[in-house]
């Protein structure tokens, strides 16, 4: 075999071949990224916390603190109000336990108390409740069991409320769904699509970026002088050098 | 006179690739960057201890209503510890407030010390703390978050700095070389220059499309790149 020789000739062979094998992802990147780029932020929602309302909590005896462990070791407690009701959350070693602040009773995050919950972020009809064990694509940035409450709406909004806390986790809608199909093509984690440091983006995204630089490298032995005549044409007529 | 393909999507493709080909390939550069460098270190997760979980004794503790009736609109009160002391944290409408659980009395904010403390408690590294400031105004690593905050900064390559409430004490946010890096790549990759957020602006949509095209005709002329016959001699 002869010695590679750093030719234009070459580089353009490496494009072409690199081309060939990585090009289709380079397409998709570029036609996810278009689109994740269309798509309104605001409408994709669902990024970092902070949505759910909070109310003042009421003045007054709450059940007392000293009543609340069952036996647990208590390793913290949160006092917040669950649709203008003061509740206790316990946390110990085994989990979250809601306490209803004011008669000191343990609560049960039912379906009613979740339709309650969504009902706050959504004005539209509930179309249908259900129960996850655990949580599902949409609802990956959460852990444990939680429920599902269907709206009726235009976009199709499904909220997210966790079956421990009572708290509202978070809103899809139907752009979200469509903004993260093209997120998975971009990030190239095809099952979780969560994850954008796994190796094959990795060896993809550093064979891509030898396409791009010598087709950038290109760029400079691709054009002439000739290719701009069109630009010299237009302007006034001024005393140029012969070209000889 | 009928059309020469070849030619012309070769054109496209060169012409388009002149437009868009910084872009291109800074998009290949920040992406592989982004992609290589594993979010968790760029998030500085290595960089801070969790804090060990420890147990309450309830029986000791002073009535989270005091909490309320001292702090009047407060809509959350969370037990936690400032340094090693139980205390009650009140998410008053002015912003988080502490109370010493024992006695539910008001902690004063934590002095330019005990901020020190906290910071040397929570970062798992050997280096020295650098600096310690109070700002009043957001530097852009802080992006949305409101001001002030306590700044720490450790000695070290990637000039690691914490980000304290001056109200609490907690940890805000952390800061590293890399993350600057990161955000500074995420600037260039989603082309907001300004505020590094919006992934919306008119000047990405147009160069994601234009270089859809470039790419799309990159792919078209592949079909006359790898010939299946020899070429005739010259």
């Amino acid at each position: 075999m002869s010695k590679i020789r750093l030719t234009p000739l070459f580089f353009r062979r490496v494009h072409k071949w690199i081309g060939l094998i990585l090009g289709l992802q380079f397409l998709l990147w570029a036609v996810s990224g278009s689109v994740m780029a269309l798509l309104d932020k605001d409408k994709v929602g669902g990024h970092g916390a902070g949505m759910s309302h909070s109310h003042p909590l009421p003045a007054g005896d709450y059940a007392s603190l000293a009543a609340l462990p069952r036996g647990e070791t208590v390793q913290g407690v949160v006092l917040r109000d669950l649709g203008a009701r003061p509740v206790y959350e316990v946390h110990s070693a085994k989990g979250v336990r809601l306490v209803d602040a004011t008669t000191g009773e343990d609560m049960l995050v039912d379906q009613d108390m979740a339709r309650e919950i969504a009902s706050m972020m959504n004005d539209a009809p509930i179309r249908a409740v259900s129960v996850m064990a655990k949580p599902n694509l949409e609802a990956r940035d959460f852990k444990g069991p939680m429920w599902r409450v269907d709206f009726d709406d235009a976009e199709n909004s499904s909220a997210y409320v966790s079956l421990d806390t009572a708290r509202f986790l978070v809103m899809r809608g139907d752009t979200w769904r469509t903004w993260d199909f093209f997120w998975m093509l971009h990030n190239m984690d095809y099952v979780n699509r969560k994850s954008f440091n796994h190796p094959l983006i990795i060896i993809v995204a550093f064979g891509v970026f030898w396409m791009a630089g010598t087709g950038f490298y290109l760029l400079f032995k691709s054009f002439s002088r000739a290719d701009f005549r069109w630009l010299r044409r237009r302007r006034k007529p001024v005393v140029t050098r012969s070209a000889t | 006179m009928a059309i020469r393909w070849p030619l012309l999507v070769r054109r496209t493709h060169k012409w388009l690739a002149l437009v868009v080909g910084v872009q291109a390939l800074l998009w290949t550069l920040t992406g592989l960057y982004m992609v290589a460098v594993h979010i968790d270190i760029i998030h500085g997760d290595n960089l801070v201890r969790t804090p060990a979980v420890q147990s309450f004794d309830l029986s000791r503790l002073s009535q989270p209503s005091q909490v309320v009736a001292a702090a009047p609109g407060t809509s959350e009160v969370r037990l936690q510890r400032f340094l090693d002391v139980p205390v009650w944290r009140a998410e008053t409408p002015e912003g988080p407030r502490l109370f010493d659980a024992r006695t539910a009395q008001p902690i004063s904010k934590p002095t330019e010390a005990q901020i020190a403390a906290l910071a040397r408690r929570i970062y798992t590294g050997d280096g020295k703390i650098v600096s310690i400031r109070l700002l009043t105004t957001a530097p852009q690593e802080m992006q949305s978050r409101k001001p002030p905050f306590w700044q720490v900064e450790f000695e070290g390559w990637n000039r690691p700095t914490l980000y304290l409430s001056p109200a609490t004490g907690e940890l805000i946010s952390r800061r590293h070389a890399l993350w600057r890096v990161f955000d500074f790549a995420w600037m260039l990759h989603i082309m907001d220059y300004d505020e590094r957020t919006d992934v919306n602006n008119p000047l990405l949509r147009v160069v994601t499309w234009s270089t859809f095209a470039m790419a799309l005709m990159g792919a078209w002329l592949l079909i006359w790149s790898f010939p299946r016959r020899k070429r005739k001699k010259a």
